[in-house]
């Protein structure tokens, strides 16, 4: 399947939740949609066939985030990657777990590190970080210490 | 009886590795299970973002610690990508030449640790035995036995030393049989089928649903093997078959990794093959000095000046040993990727562990999870 294809093929059913379809290396194609529409983009690709959510993940741009998922279909040995942006202010987005049960973890850690939240997810707690940690790691305010930050002491004797 | 929680790890010998398995259990039988991962975390994303493209090859060592070829190979292919490298074809070889003798290595490490699990003591000897061969091949062209640093954007870092082919026949020969060995100390022992059969059990479908990939969910029947699916590198050509088994429960995990390890042998025999007779070159030429080209005539235009790739992003998956690995590396332009994006499959295995664990006892936690084949450092990265 190419983009093209995929695009003919969500287009009728997705109307303007949808709002690109590009070709994308190594997959079917990159979808990109309106985040207020999330939901009906995942059913719709759900029947494809593209039954086996692979990831989630998010991007800091820092104007805005960016979300996207990675499904695989077994009929077509394809991926197909979708994305959305979020506004950096207030970035949330409905969860893909009533659609693919896997986005379970994958969202708790997109969620951790780059301060996304999922509506409606089962479980959204810390994964990788313990409990209580205050923030969100993979955003570009977030700096690891520079060399010349680090305070070497030399003791003289 | 009244239920509890109990902690299995972070330091148990079951979980091989640094993570805890809560387990809520009505006397001996399994409830519920909440695995708590992270002990291990390192920022491996967040460091990439700070490094040269050809740095974050160093993490990816680090990263899976039993396979780190597979993991090399899987940032080198997402970075080419957004770089718009393209590596030349010996160095592809040299590439699945690695990987496939780290898929062997990083099975029979698997099977060193599960037999051992499961309270047979002598495989676990043997295992280590022939995976000590692999990492003396390894020795011999990377200089390193765990941690290789051995692929380049752009290619690999240095062509195999001579009568290197010769040795890695010598091992392939050594390992042809010793497969059935190993069957004959696990499944001719009615104590491994008493353990193992019906145990773990996760149908594909469940398998999809939960993202499981790898040998978990070709030993539910389902041929699903990326090297066939969407070959990269030069899986197009090699010959090989998938593994596969019906009964998807730890025995038909263990049939699968073993097929996979003939599997490998098969393909390695095709690739050293190839390279005998095959000489080229193993980088690409024409990159910058920042993605570790050789060095080159001082003034050379394109070599020691900072050549500007457009931007770009790149999109990997390759079958690791433990099942799909996917990396997605984001170029902005300059000589830090912007972001990089990795799926580990065993983070997906582990989080389905409520599907196939709840039901089952006590006991059955350590022949289970080691079916799973958990190594921590990827899953926490």
């Amino acid at each position: 399947m190419e983009a093209e294809e995929l695009s003919r093929a969500l287009a009728p059913a997705l109307g303007d939740r949808l709002t690109a379809v590009e070709p994308f290396p190594g997959t079917a194609g990159r979808v990109r949609f309106r985040p207020d529409g999330a939901l009906d983009v995942f059913r719709r690709i759900h029947e494809l066939g593209f039954t086996h959510l692979s990831t989630v993940g998010g991007i800091d741009w820092v104007d805005h985030r960016e979300v996207f998922y990675v499904a695989w279909s077994d009929a077509l040995k394809q991926y197909v990657f979708l994305s959305t942006d979020l506004p950096a202010d207030s970035p949330h987005i409905e969860s893909a777990t009533s659609v693919w049960p896997s986005a379970d973890w994958h969202e708790r850690e997109t969620w951790e590190f780059v301060g996304i939240t999922f509506d409606h997810h089962p479980d959204l707690r810390h994964l990788l970080m313990p409990d209580g940690y205050a923030f969100h790691p993979l955003l570009r305010s977030f700096k690891l210490h520079e060399p010349e930050e680090l305070e070497v002491k030399v003791r003289h004797v | 009886m009244s239920e509890m929680w109990i902690n299995m790890g972070p330091q148990h010998p079951m979980t091989h590795g640094l993570w805890n398995l809560r387990v809520r259990l009505d006397g001996e039988l399994i409830k519920d299970v909440d695995p708590e991962v992270g002990y291990l975390h390192r920022g491996i994303e967040k460091i990439s973002e700070d490094r040269h493209y050809n740095e974050v090859i160093t993490l990816m060592d680090r990263c899976c610690y039993v396979a780190g070829f597979a993991w090399e190979h899987l940032y080198t292919i997402a970075a080419e990508r957004a770089l718009h490298i393209t590596p030349p074809e010996r160095a592809e070889y040299l590439r699945v030449l690695s990987d496939e003798f780290q898929r062997i290595a990083s099975h029979l490490m698997w099977y060193a640790a599960f037999v051992q699990d499961i309270g047979l003591m002598s495989p676990f000897l043997y295992g280590m035995r022939d995976r000590d061969l692999i990492l003396d091949l390894y020795q011999s062209y990377t200089g390193a036995r765990m941690t290789y640093e051995y692929f380049r954007v752009g290619g690999v870092r240095s062509d195999l030393p001579p009568g290197f082919t010769d040795q890695a026949r010598k091992v392939l020969d050594w390992l042809t049989p010793r497969f059935n060995e190993y069957d004959q100390l696990c499944l001719g022992s009615d104590i491994f089928h008493k353990r193992c059969d019906n145990l773990g059990v996760l149908k594909a479908n469940d398998c999809v649903t939960h993202g499981v990939t790898g040998p978990m969910i070709r030993s539910a029947g389902l041929k699903r093997d990326l090297r066939k699916d969407r070959p990269y590198s030069v899986y197009r050509q090699l010959d090989f078959d998938v593994a596969l088994a019906d009964s998807a429960d730890v025995t038909g995990r263990y049939l699968v990794r073993m097929e996979e390890m003939r599997q490998s042998v098969r393909i390695l025999r095709q690739v050293v093959d190839w390279l005998d007779h095959h000489p080229g070159p193993v980088i690409a030429e024409e990159l910058p000095r920042w993605l570790g080209a050789p060095y080159a005539p001082v003034g050379k235009e394109g070599y020691l000046l900072k050549r500007h790739y457009p931007k770009g992003v790149g999109f990997s998956a390759v079958e690791e040993p433990h099942g799909e690995a996917q990396a997605y590396v984001v170029n902005e332009g300059g000589e830090h990727p912007y972001r990089v994006k990795f799926r580990s499959p065993v983070f997906a295995n582990i989080s389905a562990a409520r599907q196939y664990m709840v039901g089952y006892r006590v006991a059955d936690i350590p022949p289970i999870m080691g079916s799973v084949d958990v190594c921590v450092g990827e899953v926490d990265r």
